[in-house]
């Protein structure tokens, strides 16, 4: 079947020099990129259109992700080849690594790495619930990185899918905190979808009018004011680098400049809010993550200290799905938080020198419950005077 | 890791005793097989014939999931066997085959869930998978007693364990032991593990499997025991040096000692209100400072009435992992400290984890209850269990100055 039964032995290599194939920390680390939205939103005809196009890369596509096991679409260079994924069973208990991430990494070392990978989900999944198992801890040297979510809209149908529980409300997983008592407004897939999302692209658009455009155009950037969007028509998209591939989601923040002006209270149910922080001094750095915890971990905004402590716990609870922070240090040094549902970093800014010296620290958030809170005073009274 | 030296790496050709250089196989780099080194061009080309077979166990994608057809003739004295003559260990070990029997558990002994079909439903659910457990007094006091048990058993077997009897024979003993106790041996079927308590020489991280193999003087043997006794599980391991070679062998004691004391370091920590992800930082840091690395894939984890849940405790530094302890909860601490590679393979009999340098790793655990202003050791050692810490042999300060721990 195979080349290397021909007799000559072929030269060995030498790999002195060829970093440190034990090592793992400086190994080149493969992104992925998670795929959502309805069905019908366009997923596969997006994917297969970057599958067809002629791009040069070695693009994995993991179909559906709720069964990972089955196959997985390798393009290279236009060529398309079907893989079995192999779900090693070993313990399913005391192994951290989800399986899916091991199944990827195991077909990488024996296929060699790819340059991308794709994921896509089923329609009905919730993102939020995936980023975490494959934004995996840099500590464990994985070959693969959560580069971002990107979530397909459909946009004559999205605003429908937003106001109307089309199955039952919402997925019961990763929801256990239900907020005793309150409900809250109307919660679909489809909000989840899209606070989650790093890119959004609004998909059919030529089956819209433009002032229908422009009204879910609005909608989206209430829901989510962070994320990129695009609009295009049957899945095509015009180049895939920053758009699709390399959004380096996880890693970096950019700018952080919300798409819409301040909390829009356009969507009943998810909202963008900024919060404008101080320069920050380093001794700051272990209440921040104290705050960040009750945010993230037990989903409350901790009372400012300047009393009304008592008045309504209820204004203090909410549900983030996302968040990302930029914090400059008065040493000069800039932090930056990258949080998905309660699973949160603080890590060190990417060095650019040429950006010019902050004077403030930005922190986002997404998600449920953020209206009219005083994010700020809580902040502020969590980390101290400065 | 940048703090790992180079391994003293053997040629891979069969008739050559050399140590390897950095010339490696080019099939088997493109293959994913990263421990293919030869010594010369020469060598390698003399043993081409040989060596490519190996390409081809690789290059079959299933083959790790269909055993091998062939099978190595078996001793014609014992009858013994290595099942996966073809698969590329990382170290010295081999599987002896064949497994014993099946050993029964009475049927007056309570079961886990799991114990037929080895698929742990009640671990599954959502529950299970995402909430922490707050055990009341009575649970408490149910898992108190399956811990102490847990003890009694290893310290049987751990007395046992010397050079001479198989690994076989340990599994016996627990076994029989846990049946003494009104308990059945958690690991027997879960997830299909063939045996009732997890027996780990030398380069093996965890989880493997109690065979022929025989101990000899100046292995290093993790045994992992589990009880299930009266509605709770209890989870504790030692490593134990098996004979006086290895307790005078510096490597040996070195990542030994690493792993227990980096485990006490870290149960130090726990009380309410600690982080889960901070356990990691300390062990981590304890292991570099002995110059070891933290094995990564396997976790410490929550334990009650399920025998693996929530929480989830990696023993890495800088960790995501959400979540405080609270009084009430269990769970278990459990680092594997390696010598070299913190990178594991594992077996295809889908068990046994080994180092991909098959270099020495240890490994201690505790079964952990959080209490009001701290933690109680639930699976502590009595007064005269046996094993224990060692101190480093004088040799190695005096044949081991380099590494700076020398007294000159």
């Amino acid at each position: 079947m195979d080349f290397e039964d021909d007799e000559a032995p072929p030269l060995l290599v030498d790999v002195e020099g060829q970093g440190d194939a034990e090592g793992g920390a400086d190994r080149t680390r493969v992104p992925i990129t998670i795929v959502t939205g309805y069905l019908g939103a366009g997923k596969t005809t997006l994917l297969n259109y970057i599958l067809n196009e002629q791009h040069g890369k070695k693009i994995a596509v993991i179909l559906n992700a709720a069964d990972i096991e089955k196959t997985l679409t390798v393009n290279t260079g236009g060529e398309q080849v079907q893989e079995w994924l192999e779900v090693g069973n070993g313990c399913i208990c005391c192994s951290v690594k989800d399986q899916g991430v091991n199944a990827i990494e195991s077909l990488m070392e024996k296929k060699g790495a790819f340059d991308y990978i794709l994921l896509e989900t089923t329609g009905l999944a919730d993102p939020g619930n995936l980023a975490p198992l494959f934004w995996v801890d840099e500590g464990l040297g994985s070959s693969i990185y959560l580069d971002g979510i990107v979530t397909l809209i459909d946009a004559k149908n999205v605003l429908k899918n937003l106001d109307e529980p089309a199955q039952e409300a919402l997925p019961s997983e990763g929801h256990e905190h239900e907020h005793d008592g309150h409900a809250g407004p109307l919660l679909t897939t489809a909000h989840l979808q899209i606070s989650h999302a790093d890119v959004i692209v609004i998909n059919k658009s030529d089956l819209v009018s433009e002032e229908e455009l422009e009204a879910v155009q609005a909608r989206v950037q209430a829901i989510n004011g962070l994320a990129k969007i695009h609009i295009t028509q049957h899945g095509q998209v015009p180049q895939l680098e920053g758009f699709l591939l390399d959004l380096h989601a996880y890693d970096n923040v950019g700018t952080l400049d919300v798409g819409s002006r301040g909390h829009s209270h356009l969507d009943p149910s998810i909202s963008t809010v900024t919060i404008l922080v101080p320069v920050l001094a380093p001794e700051q750095l272990p209440h921040l993550d104290a705050w960040l915890r009750s945010v993230l971990w037990d989903s409350k905004l901790p009372a400012p200290s300047n009393g009304a402590e008592d008045e309504d716990k209820d204004n203090y609870s909410l549900e983030i799905h996302r968040v990302k922070a930029k914090l400059p240090l008065s040493t000069g040094d800039i932090k930056i938080v990258q949080g998905v549902r309660d699973v949160f970093d603080i890590l060190d800014a990417p060095q650019n020198p040429s950006a010019e010296p902050t004077l403030n620290g930005k922190i986002v958030l997404i998600g449920r419950f953020l209206l009219n809170k005083p994010f700020k005073e809580s902040f502020i009274s969590a980390v101290g005077q400065t | 890791m940048a703090s790992e030296s180079p391994a003293k790496r053997k040629c891979m050709g069969g008739d050559c005793d050399n140590d390897a250089g950095t010339l490696q196989c080019p099939t088997c780099l493109k293959l994913g097989m990263k421990e293919s080194y030869f010594c010369s061009q020469d060598c390698f080309k003399r043993n081409w014939s040989t060596h490519k077979a190996v390409h081809k166990t690789q290059s079959n994608f299933l083959s790790n999931l269909i055993p091998p057809k062939v099978i190595s003739e078996p001793d014609p004295v014992t009858g013994n066997y290595n099942p996966f003559p073809t698969f590329p260990f990382t170290g010295p070990l081999r599987p002896v085959y064949p497994l014993s029997p099946w050993r029964e558990v009475p049927k007056s002994i309570p079961y886990p869930d799991y114990w037929k079909d080895g698929i742990p439903a009640s671990e599954q659910t959502f529950k299970g998978r995402t909430k922490i457990e707050i055990l009341d007094k009575k649970q408490q006091e149910g898992m108190r007693k399956v811990c102490r048990l847990a003890r009694e058993v290893l310290d049987i077997v751990a007395a046992a364990a010397v050079p001479g009897v198989t690994t076989d024979y340990l599994d016996e003993i627990v076994h029989k032991a846990c049946v003494e106790r009104k308990s059945y041996p958690s690991p027997l079927n879960y997830g299909q593990f063939p045996k009732s308590v997890c027996t780990s020489p030398n380069e093996v991280i965890c989880h493997g499997i109690p065979d022929q193999r025989v101990l000899v003087d100046g292995d290093i043997l993790n045994i992992d025991v589990t009880l299930y006794h009266e509605g709770f599980h209890g989870d504790l391991n030692e490593t134990y040096y098996i004979g006086d070679k290895a307790k005078a062998d510096p490597d040996s004691v070195r990542v030994v000692e690493a792993a227990r004391e980096s485990l006490n370091e870290a149960i130090k920590l726990v009380k309410p209100g600690a982080l889960f992800r901070d356990y990691g930082d300390v062990i981590e840091k304890y292991a570099k400072a002995q110059k070891c690395s933290v094995i990564k894939a396997y976790c410490g984890h929550g334990i009650n009435s399920l025998f693996h849940c929530k929480p989830n405790i990696p023993h890495y530094a800088k960790n995501k992992t959400v979540g405080v302890a609270k009084e009430g909860m269990c769970f278990t601490i459990e680092p594997m400290i390696a010598l070299g590679t913190h990178r594991d393979k594992t077996w295809p009999d889908d068990w046994t984890s080994v180092t991909q340098d098959g270099k020495r790793t240890a490994q201690f655990e505790h079964t952990l209850l959080v209490t009001e202003d701290g933690v109680e050791i639930l699976t502590a050692r009595f007064p005269d269990s046996p094993g224990g810490p060692i101190p480093m042999p004088v040799a190695a300060v005096e044949t081991n100055g380099a590494n700076g721990n020398g007294v000159h």
